[in-house]
């Protein structure tokens, strides 16, 4: 096999990078923000370095198809929330890479028990490319149970 | 035993990176595992450190313990220009020098000589000199593609190099400049993203013959290359430069650092990138710096593959070396 002569080293007994996407595999939590409830999700920045909060153009989500209005949805990042439509603003504000969020997204009836559909849109602009500015899309779904509440 | 004159091989933690942000290895592993790829460190800024632009002096202490630690030499700082960070207009080049004065200072107070700074920064030269002098440090324009020895933008930085006519600023070539193919990896990335072998058989062709980025892309869309095709073909122009590494020689009073890119390891060798040629040259014109090993391939076990280029560069330096 042609394979056979790439260095590839020892394979599948290396640690295994865990997966890493824009969605993370926590639970959706219920939760109350301003007097408005909703849920948690975990998020990450899916770049290989720390990006400020500037860089972030949109985030979208649905949950089981259904959008998430954006004007209800926070950026929980170290103990402070943000609007997302105050991010274009924030070019001092760094998310570090590996830190996680918590996006905070409005949503009035209870979810029931069990697993839903999460689909999540990030765009960004990798601040630096030589061949100028463009937007970088990020999708990630995955399914996610409800935390329960206690 | 290699030749003392010869220049030093040491790791980017580039090379660890998508290990690093799935947390497969800490700073402090990569840290231990540089201790036995050539000692000699380079990190990347927003990265390797929480607080970037600032350096805190949390991450000075844990760097600087690692770095005695394991014995370590810092060799090269990876600097950041973010010229597009705002969303509705470019940095003045007043809010480019406030972004990399704390990132200077931070290199320095981490003991690194050498700072790499993107060409965007071209702009504020003389400030960066200015403050390079004050801080010991040099500062090294990145040549990473489509920015080749022969490009017009090159030409402009190293006229800029001669009119300042500071040994504190330089240049740090990337090897991804001395293609000499595009690597099996990057043509599966396109495969996997639906172009047809039609169309990654004359991508190959195009490029072998120096065809403008520009022009690729045309004869991809006429070839009837849709958007994906056309994202895969900027992709490819933008990692696989065509430079002769003879010409390293007329930038020789100028290297400060160096990227030791590369892809994949067959045979003990790069098949995609020129290397034995660019370590005759570095040999030839007496180069005494330090080239980072930067991998940057698919999914692999990434120490593994880090050790079997620095094999690689070591066996050129010790056939050249000693002649």
């Amino acid at each position: 096999m042609e394979e056979s002569r790439h260095v590839t080293g020892v394979g599948l007994r290396r640690p295994q990078p865990k997966e890493r996407e824009l969605l993370c595999a926590e639970a959706i939590r219920p939760s109350v923000h301003e007097g408005q409830l909703g849920y948690l999700l975990r998020i990450r920045l899916p770049s290989y370095r720390s990006l400020p909060l500037s860089c972030i153009e949109r985030i979208e989500v649905k949950i089981d198809g259904r959008g998430v209005d954006p004007e209800g949805m926070r950026l929980f990042l170290g103990g402070h929330s943000h609007r997302l439509d105050e991010l274009a603003s924030l070019s001092k504000i760094f998310w570090w890479i590996l830190d996680h969020a918590d996006l905070f997204v409005p949503w009035a009836e209870p979810l029931e028990q069990g697993e839903h559909e999460v689909a999540a849109v990030m765009v960004t602009v990798e601040p630096y490319m030589t061949g100028g500015r463009f937007p970088m899309y990020y999708t990630s779904r995955r399914r996610l149970p409800v935390a329960g509440e206690d | 035993m290699e030749s003392a004159a010869a220049f030093r091989v040491g790791i980017s933690f580039h090379t660890f990176v998508q290990d690093y942000i799935s947390f497969v290895y800490s700073f402090e592993d990569m840290m231990e595992m540089a201790s036995v790829l050539g000692r000699g460190v380079e990190i990347v800024g927003p990265s390797n450190h929480r607080g970037f632009p600032e350096v805190t002096d949390e991450f000075e202490r844990t760097f600087k313990s690692g770095v005695d630690r394991y014995g370590l030499i810092p060799t090269c700082y990876g600097s950041y220009s973010d010229p597009f960070m705002l969303p509705d207009r470019d940095l003045t080049p007043a809010e480019m020098y406030e972004y990399l004065v704390p990132q200077l200072k931070g290199a320095a107070k981490l003991g690194f000589p050498v700072v790499r700074l993107q060409y965007f920064s071209h702009v504020i030269a003389e400030k960066l000199v200015a403050l390079a002098e004050k801080l010991d440090l040099k500062l090294g324009y990145e040549l990473h593609t489509p920015l080749t020895l022969e490009s017009d933008t090159v030409a402009m930085l190293r006229e800029q190099i001669e009119r300042i006519g500071s040994n504190r600023l330089g240049l740090i070539p990337d090897f991804g400049i001395f293609a000499r193919s595009i690597s099996q990896h990057h043509l599966d990335q396109g495969r996997r993203a639906g172009v047809g072998e039609d169309l990654i058989a004359l991508a190959q062709e195009l490029w072998a013959t120096g065809t403008s980025k520009h022009d690729a892309v045309e004869a991809v869309q006429e070839a009837g290359g849709d958007e994906r095709a056309v994202s895969w073909v900027n992709m490819l122009w933008g990692c696989f430069g065509r430079s002769d590494p003879a010409k390293l020689v007329e930038i020789r009073d100028h290297i400060v650092h160096c990227h030791g890119k590369f892809y994949s390891i067959v045979d003990g060798d790069e098949p995609d990138l020129r290397y034995e040629e660019v370590v005759k040259v570095l040999v030839d014109i007496g180069y005494t710096g330090w080239v980072s090993t930067e991998y940057e391939g698919g999914p692999t076990d990434t120490f593994t593959i880090a050790m079997a280029h620095q094999e690689m560069m070591n066996r050129y330096i010790r056939k050249y070396a000693q002649k």
